[in-house]
């Protein structure tokens, strides 16, 4: 049964248990093995910074290449949809015209799709990544 | 004073270890490599584990050194660096603990002179610590290794003082439900030794 004290009593014994810990003392080897992660550390060159000088007229014209793909299938899009009608649900050899550079806007940016998917896995592999 | 000329010594070291001067580092690990290695064991009771944690905690130190901007003294940057490290370390590998209830409560009141139960009992009591929810254990680890310094402990947790009471006082509640006894058990060893500095919480 519980003896009838009050919590700060309680809180004295708690704080001379977890005050009162022992002292650890760390090993010899401590402070030789820091040091040498350390100075492994300074010894390496440092990281080749990602050239973003070089690198940003490719940027640029993905950029462009993408958002002008994008633009042109929206018009296509949105032009054929304007000629096909509710009521003819068959397309017509006009609405296959309109829709054939669709396909090729489509094909253009599937391809580099799949090949910059393709070199991130053999990367990703090699551990480069 | 010894914490003046460690200070002072610290910024010197820090100092040529910016400038280019690997081994200065050297002393800033000789002067804290205790106070890194007792703060990392209080955090997983794993001796081993305590040094590779200390050593990382280290590690970033010497890497994020300039990132240092001297408003609050080394050793305030330091701790709140290995804090932030031992609580990353321990989020991606928990410390091997058990729930606060599975904790083993010591059978009866230790007689004054069952120095073995005592130190079981104590070893429980620490080990429950452990088992604190997350938000609890820190300020508890953290106060009593400041040896129980409200102040100290919030700014290595980068938390309001307050805010650290309130969860210490939490804490703390929870480990007087968990060992109900444990007043009775330490009376006769309360009343001859001496404790150290008190601090009213509540």
């Amino acid at each position: 049964m519980k003896p009838n004290v009050k919590p700060e009593a309680d809180d004295a014994a708690i704080d001379r248990i977890l005050a009162a810990e022992e002292e650890l003392i760390p090993s010899s080897g401590f402070l030789a093995a820091t040091m040498e992660r350390v100075r492994e550390e300074a010894a390496c060159p440092k990281p080749i910074p990602f050239p973003w000088l070089r690198a940003l007229p490719g940027i640029v014209l993905g950029v462009f290449v993408l958002g002008w793909g994008g633009f042109e299938t929206v018009r296509a899009g949105l032009s054929s949809a304007r000629e096909t009608s509710f009521a003819q649900p068959h397309l017509t050899a006009v609405n296959v015209h309109a829709l054939e550079p669709v396909g090729w806007v489509a094909v253009a940016l599937v391809v580099p799709m799949i090949s910059w998917i393709f070199s991130r896995r053999i990367a990703g592999r090699s551990g480069l990544l | 004073m010894h914490a003046a000329t460690s200070a002072e010594e610290d910024l010197a070291d820090v100092d040529r270890v910016l400038a280019g001067d690997v081994r200065a580092f050297e002393g800033i690990v000789r002067r804290w490599q205790g106070p890194l290695v007792n703060m990392a064991w209080r955090y997983c009771r794993d001796r081993g584990r305590a040094e590779e944690m200390a050593q990382e905690a280290f590690f970033r130190a010497w890497r994020g050194l300039a990132a240092w901007r001297r408003e609050s003294s080394f050793s305030t940057w330091l701790f709140a660096l290995a804090a932030n490290v031992f609580r990353t370390e321990l989020q991606r590998f928990p410390a091997v603990n058990v729930p606060l209830e599975d904790v083993a409560e010591p059978a009866g009141p230790a007689t004054q002179h069952d120095g073995l139960q005592e130190k079981q009992s104590h070893d429980a009591v620490r080990r429950a610590v452990l088992a604190l929810p997350q938000r609890y254990r820190e300020p508890v680890v953290l106060y009593y290794f400041h040896e129980m310094d409200v102040a100290a402990a919030s700014r290595t947790m980068g938390l309001p003082e307050g805010t650290v009471k309130a969860r210490l006082a939490r804490g703390r509640e929870l480990l007087r439900k968990r060992f109900p006894h444990l007043n009775q058990q330490n009376t006769p060893l309360l009343s001859s030794t001496l404790g150290p500095k008190k601090e009213v919480l509540q």
